[in-house]
């Protein structure tokens, strides 16, 4: 289990960290939701012990993080981290042997990873060579080839098809099956959405929001009311509670303060003709919107 | 952690020696000077002829300085160690005319000798072409000293006076000051060109070293792969590794260097070049002239201390190119940055290979102890008498006291640096990092 405790990080008098806590439990998935510049990159680097935080403490299982225990961490930083001059086999033996592993291990190693995804053709291509979406594969089994305990995944979806995208998702859930930590920074919410138990949301190096997204949903009282059939905008109008509505094709799109407005709108439009009456919790995306907005 | 260091170290250093760019640069080198070594068997190869013998035709209308002119000629050779210039004298009984009929499409000369009104030797030199600057230098110096000779032995001097004049005069040299001897003065002539030449290969180390160092972390800080390894080593050893793989990278490349020259000097002799024994004689000359002057004597002590201050400069520069390109975010940027080491090392070549014109000034001195410019020019200035041992060893003392600081503050920056990609300010966040 990884422990964030109260960590603070100042770059001269700009605090790019204040205060963090969390925890990710063995086998959990955990969102680290911020804006550019928001910290999330300072935080990763302190937990990998790139960066010594000002105050605070991260340990893994207990143990502080030091370098005995990194062969054990991996990490997918945002942009591609790769010495393009190097072959495909020789990236994977270079970063597999300073993760602790024998060459002889990572070649044991490396022709299933490759094959699971896909680019065992590119063995011995320059990295140079392949495409982004490949060279985005090479990282990310450079970060998994030593079975790490805990994974740091620093948008690890940059520049993938949605096929590829699936690839990494499928891994990814094997890793967490085994145990694995994961934290996990997306600008794309719906990944967060779909990937992670817990979240934190920071805004200039401080949490906002923070915890289970179930819960975090649940407590953020709005709802959006999809609705198609024979109405039109006028219909809301003068509902209390109704805070916009809008139009996409041809569904109405109702966003509530709370879902006790639902059957408020309903009794309104229930002489209508109506084919679809569907209520959602608000996105990860409008939370995010919401929350970070607020502090604007 | 040893492990990765070492790891690291083997992985740079293979990746240098197994590179096309050092294989093919190799590969130039050796066939360069495999070609300088043996440059006149290459010329006669392709047509030249350096066993070519140029006849001089002497028409002696003096009809007795023929003798004289030659001998006066073998002398000149002699002295300036060209015996075997394949130079013969021939007395000729022909016309001028005629002879300049045979002496056409080849290098031969022909030197007429008359008197004037005055009963004085004037002379003409005829060619078909241009002729070797030093062959017509030495026959001016021969047709003069026939005048001289012959003017002197016309003016009855007897035979002992006669010697007495011949005899090279003695001199005495005295310097008032000491601590100078003459060995010194002579070796500062030595030393205006024999010095250069022997430490430029050292400067072009520094170059290399300082290109590799800061080329690698540059390129590893680019790609931001550095992160990734940073995660897994620490930046110390990373560091270190670097360090270590490039220095002994140039250590070997030098070494090449003067394998390569060695089989060139012995290639000579699988060649069978004719100028071999020649070239050999002329070594064991400079190996004389040097011995002369005392720069062997000194040797001993100037070696070692030479190897001392060099491999702590390459430490100082490495360190400092490494530190230095840690900040940079482009390749550029690197370019920018290594400029001022560029110049200092240049500078501290130019003022190594110009010592002896210093006349052991005070400036001159307090910067022979200034580190990065010792390492050329405290040994050069330690030869030539300029300075003493004490400030050499200040040099040296300073040296480790730069490498130290170096290392204790330039790891805190090349630690902060490495992860750092802004671009306004270099050298503010430089002491920025420093300060933390």
């Amino acid at each position: 289990m990884l422990q964030v405790k109260n960590i603070v990080k100042y770059y001269g008098n700009n605090c790019a960290v204040n205060d963090l806590s969390f925890e990710v439990k063995d086998g959990e998935i955990f969102g680290l939701l911020g804006e550019n510049g928001a910290g999330k990159t300072t935080t990763f680097r302190i937990i990998l012990g790139l960066l010594d935080a000002d105050r605070g403490s991260v340990s893994l299982n207990g143990e502080t993080i030091d370098y005995s225990k990194t062969d054990k961490i991996g990490y997918v930083t945002e942009e591609r981290s790769l010495l393009t001059k190097m072959t495909v086999k020789e990236q994977l033996i270079y970063y597999g042997v300073l993760k602790g592993l024998t060459e002889k291990q990572v070649l044991d190693k490396m022709d299933d990873l490759l094959k699971e995804f896909d680019v065992l053709d590119y063995k011995n291509r320059k990295i140079k060579e392949l495409s982004k979406g490949n060279q985005q594969k090479i990282q990310f089994i450079s970060a998994v080839l030593n079975d790490p305990i805990l994974l740091i995944l620093d948008e690890p979806f940059t520049g993938l098809d949605p096929i590829n995208v699936k690839m990494f998702k499928d891994y990814i859930r094997k890793l967490q099956k085994k145990g694995c930590s994961i934290i996990f920074s997306s600008h794309q919410m719906e990944h967060i959405e779909e990937f992670c138990e817990k979240m934190v949301i920071l805004v200039k190096g401080k949490s906002i929001l923070e915890g289970y997204i179930k819960d975090i949903k649940k407590d953020y009282r709005k709802h959006n009311i999809f609705i198609k059939g024979d109405i039109n905008k006028e219909d809301f109008k003068n509902i209390k509670g109704v805070i916009e509505v809008s139009k996409k094709d041809d569904e109405y799109v109702v966003k509530i303060e709370d879902y006790d407005v639902v059957p408020k709108v309903f009794k309104k439009i229930s002489s209508k003709e109506i084919n679809k009456f569907v209520v959602e919790e608000a996105t990860l995306n409008e939370i995010f919107i919401a929350k970070v907005g607020e502090l604007k | 952690m040893m492990n990765k260091f070492w790891y690291l170290t083997k992985y740079g250093l293979k990746k240098r020696l197994k590179s096309k760019a050092f294989i093919i640069s190799n590969i130039a080198i050796f066939l360069l000077l495999l070609a300088i070594f043996n440059i006149d068997s290459i010329i006669s190869f392709f047509g030249g002829d350096f066993d070519l013998e140029t006849k001089v035709y002497v028409v002696d209308n003096t009809n007795d300085s023929f003798d004289i002119l030659k001998a006066n000629y073998e002398t000149i050779k002699m002295g300036i160690n060209e015996e075997n210039d394949n130079v013969s004298f021939i007395k000729s009984d022909k016309k001028v005319e005629e002879l300049k009929e045979d002496i056409k499409d080849t290098t031969d000369i022909i030197v007429e000798l008359n008197v004037d009104e005055t009963n004085y030797i004037n002379a003409s030199i005829i060619t078909e072409n241009y002729i070797d600057t030093l062959v017509y230098q030495s026959l001016y110096q021969a047709i003069t000293g026939t005048k001289y000779q012959k003017a002197i032995i016309e003016s009855n001097i007897n035979i002992d006076e006669l010697n007495k004049i011949y005899e090279p005069v003695t001199i005495e040299r005295v310097i008032l000051d000491e601590t100078k001897n003459t060995e010194e003065e002579n070796m500062n002539a030595v030393m205006g060109i024999l010095f250069p030449t022997l430490i430029l290969p050292f400067f072009f180390l520094i170059v290399l070293l300082v290109q590799f160092i800061g080329g690698e972390i540059n390129e590893e800080k680019t790609t931001r792969s550095m992160e990734v390894i940073i995660s897994n080593v620490p930046a110390k050893v990373h560091f270190f590794s670097k360090l270590v793989a490039n220095n002994a990278f140039v250590i070997i490349q030098a070494i090449l260097v003067f394998l390569y020259g060695l089989i060139g000097f012995f290639s000579r002799k699988i060649f069978g070049s004719g100028m071999s024994s020649s070239f050999t004689t002329e070594i064991n000359n400079a190996l004389s002239s040097l011995g002369k002057t005392g720069i062997l004597d000194k040797l001993y002590y100037i070696i070692p201390i030479t190897i001392v201050l060099i491999v702590l400069s390459f430490i100082a520069y490495s360190l400092v190119a490494g530190i230095l390109a840690s900040m940079t975010v482009n390749p550029e940027d690197f370019q920018h940055i290594q400029t001022p080491i560029m110049i200092i090392c240049f500078i501290s070549y130019y003022l190594s290979a110009m010592s002896s014109m210093f006349n052991g000034s005070i400036f001159i001195r307090v910067l022979s102890c200034v580190p990065f410019v010792s390492f050329l020019l405290s040994p050069a200035l330690l030869l030539i008498g300029q300075i003493g041992i004490i400030e050499v060893l200040i040099a040296i003392v300073l040296l480790i006291v730069v490498n130290y600081l170096l290392a204790k503050y330039g790891l805190k920056i090349y630690k902060i640096g490495i992860l750092n990609y802004s671009t306004d300010k270099m050298w503010e966040r430089i002491f920025k990092a420093a300060k933390m």
